[in-house]
């Protein structure tokens, strides 16, 4: 008999071999277990396109976090909401959503695709990330604050000195404003405006005004959907003003045919004297004037209780309902707004998350940390255009400024316009009335 | 032939006819659908006509027809200087070749990039006006694109420059494929240029034009947008003064939610736009009979 070129297979050798297989495969089975554990969520979110660096710290922060697998994917703009909406009508939308503010994500509350936060977010994490009363609705709340976008009134402090103007003590009141465009054109500067081809100057500009003449955030949404009328003197007063720096050629003569970038850059580089920015440019405009650029509320003419407030709107996060573990996906959203994610969230964009309890000491730039501080921390109101539907925006919001500024409306007509909006507006969405009415509610705490 | 046989061509091309009905005729279906649907999200509650009810009812959908239909003003210009340039190159005169290839660049470049730098050029403080003021001209230093009386003047200036550049080459190409003797013998004949313009060529060449009028008609009225969006700020600027249809659809769909009016504007335009080229090629045929 030969000997077998493999080893006899004894029952001790197999009992052996049995109990190993038997092991490994419980061992596989309990590995297996434990990544079963470790939740797969989608995160969809925007705004690499206006804050640079803001995907490699998505992209850190979810390799950093451990209690979930998170898969992040940047969105185009111009399908943010659609693709979103459309996920969610198919049920298959991200667990974690990025959200501009107000209408643009208080429909998808409305259609039932965003999970109320305040039962699945601690309540002092969800206040300090200030998601503003846009994201208020039927008493939850639908999103937390990610990062800020304060928006001012910005001005050369260069020429304010050129034009016997403190570059250090901005105009406050309408008639404060009138004599420093008046020095202004003077001294053969142009004094006011920016561009308003595409229309967004428009926007911040009854972001800034309409608020004069406001009590709450929900008077403004009361007009935009026609339950009170822009036809009434003070809710048109702001476009009257409009068309008074326009009379007084106060505007700059190119605004019709510059865009709204190229209209601040008038500012930054010296020809124009005062201009409407927003926070993210801060920065870099600081630097290159060598900290000239100053900021300021809108000069008041209104009698509002809004009036003179801070505006600051926030971009957010929010939880869909077709999220399997929506605990799981609040928890991600907790992490975000943790001290170390907040410096993280620094240092990759050079720009400020939003949430109160920031270390701000790392701010360098004095206008930067001003502003933070001013706009930031203290009451503020947020951005009353993203409280308009979409079609009173296009259709009133956009063309009344820009008629003003072209000198083919007065401030009156474009209250009746409005006010004609605001009624068509209703023709072609009864079904949305009431949400908006319910809406009011929410909205009508002053702060 | 038997009827197997009969139906073996059709069965041939029933993939491709599936295909297209798939690609065009199901979309066009469902927007015929939702036309009559108060949409909200992906489907919603039939309505009958209160979509066309209310798209007839508002005023800036018959501005944005109004100024479709003063887009076709551009159109006889358009004619007129294609049939002008392609005689003159088709005379061949010494560079003829490179000129028109020159005069075709406009058509190739997309028109985003075309109309990104008309605006450039039309700014107030542009190179345009920066000429004219440098000619002591002030008074023709408009504000091109930012006035609303005028802006839409401005598109048209850059519709005409780029959609002339297809005209030039469909006539050209007629133009080279006459037949060289008849020319030749009305110059021995004695007619002047004129003449041979106006009573051969021209003739000759109805065929191509009366093409050339549809294509352009069908593009004044539906395919104009890309233009429109970029000189008019992506909105139709300033104020509504370059909105047209394509635009007041695009609005209506993406930036006011309302699919349902969106579909019933799109139904309107692709019904027009239909029966205005069927009556188009109908007097064609008329006049081809006579």
């Amino acid at each position: 008999m030969t000997k077998s070129a493999y080893p006899m297979l004894t029952r001790r050798n197999l009992m052996l071999t049995s109990a190993m297989l038997a092991g490994g495969a419980a061992l596989g089975g309990l590995s297996k277990g434990a990544a079963a554990q470790v939740k797969d969520m989608d995160m969809w979110y925007w705004g690499e396109q206006e804050l640079p660096g803001l995907q490699k710290y998505v992209n850190d922060s979810v390799a950093k976090y451990k209690a979930a697998s998170v898969k992040p994917m940047l969105q185009d703009t111009a399908v943010v909401i659609s693709q979103f909406q459309t996920a969610a009508a198919a049920g298959n939308a991200p667990d974690v959503q990025y959200l501009w503010n107000g209408i643009y994500h208080m429909e998808s509350v409305w259609l039932d695709y965003l999970r109320g936060l305040k039962s699945l977010i601690k309540p002092d994490v969800l206040a300090a990330s200030n998601p503003t009363m846009l994201s208020h609705f039927g008493g939850d709340i639908y999103r937390t604050g990610w990062y800020p976008l304060p928006m001012f009134w910005c001005y050369n402090k260069t020429l304010f000195e050129k034009a016997g103007l403190d570059p250090e003590a901005p105009p406050k009141t309408w008639d404060e404003l009138l004599v420093a465009c008046d020095k202004l054109k003077s001294s053969g500067v142009e004094p006011l405006g920016g561009g308003i081809q595409d229309g967004y100057w428009s926007e911040w500009y009854i972001t800034h005004s309409l608020p004069q003449q406001l009590d709450s955030l929900g008077e403004a949404v009361e007009l935009f959907i026609g339950d009170k009328d822009f036809n009434d003197p003070k809710y048109h007063e702001h476009w009257v003003k409009l068309a008074e720096l326009k009379s007084k050629g106060f505007l700059n003569k190119d605004m019709s045919s510059l865009e709204l970038y190229p209209g601040i850059d008038l500012v930054v580089a010296g020809k124009l004297g005062i201009g409407q920015t927003i926070g993210t440019r801060l920065p870099v405009d600081s630097k290159a004037t060598g900290g000239k650029i100053g900021y300021m509320t809108m000069p008041v003419f209104g009698k509002g209780k809004l009036a003179a407030m801070p505006v600051v709107d926030v971009q957010g996060l929010g939880i869909s309902t077709n999220a399997e573990d929506p605990a799981a996906a609040a928890a991600f959203l907790e992490f975000l707004q943790s001290p170390e994610q907040l410096k993280a969230f620094w240092e990759a964009t050079n720009w400020l998350p939003s949430n109160t309890t920031f270390d701000s000491s790392v701010i360098q730039d004095a206008s930067v940390r001003g502003l933070w501080e001013n706009w930031g921390l203290k009451p503020n109101i947020s951005n009353v255009t993203n409280l308009m539907p979409g079609q009173f925006y296009e259709r009133a919001a956009i063309p009344t400024g820009q008629q003003i500024v072209a000198g083919s409306i007065t401030g009156e007509q474009a209250g009746e316009l409005a006010a004609k909006t605001a009624k068509e507006w209703k023709d072609f969405n009864p079904d949305m009335v009431e949400n908006y009415r319910k809406w009011v509610k929410d909205l009508s705490s002053p702060t | 032939m038997t009827p197997s046989s009969r139906l073996t061509p059709y069965l041939y091309v029933l993939p491709l006819v599936a295909l297209l009905a798939f690609v065009f005729g199901y979309p066009l279906l469902r927007i015929f659908e939702f036309s009559f649907k108060m949409v909200r999200g992906i489907d919603g509650p039939w309505i009958g006509l209160r979509n066309y009810q209310l798209v007839l009812g508002q005023s800036l959908f018959w501005e944005s027809v109004l100024h479709n239909l003063q887009l076709l003003l551009a159109i006889p210009v358009m004619v007129a200087i294609s049939l002008i340039v392609s005689v003159l190159l088709s005379e061949r005169v010494a560079g003829w070749k490179l000129y028109r290839i020159i005069v075709f660049v406009p058509f190739v470049l997309a028109i985003p990039i075309v109309a990104v730098v008309m605006k450039r050029m039309f700014q107030f403080s542009g190179p345009v006006n920066e000429l004219l003021r440098w000619m002591s001209l002030d008074f023709m230093a408009l504000d091109w694109i930012g006035s609303s009386d005028v802006a839409l003047w401005t598109v048209m200036i850059l519709i005409i420059w780029r959609e002339s550049a297809l005209g030039i080459i469909l006539f050209l190409a007629r133009l080279l494929s006459l037949d060289e003797s008849v020319i030749e013998a009305a110059k021995i004949d004695g007619a002047n240029w004129w003449h041979r313009l106006w009573h051969i060529i021209l003739p000759e060449m109805r065929g191509v034009i009366e093409f050339y009028m549809v294509i352009s008609v069908i593009t004044m009225l539906a395919a104009v947008f890309s233009y429109i969006y970029i000189m008019g700020g992506g909105r139709g600027g300033p104020g509504t003064s370059t909105e047209v249809v394509e635009l007041y659809i695009f609005n209506a769909l993406i930036r006011s939610s309302l699919p349902g009016i969106a579909s019933a504007a799109s139904v309107m335009l692709f019904l027009v736009t239909g029966v205005l080229i069927f009556l188009l090629f109908r007097v064609r045929r008329r006049a081809e009979n006579f």
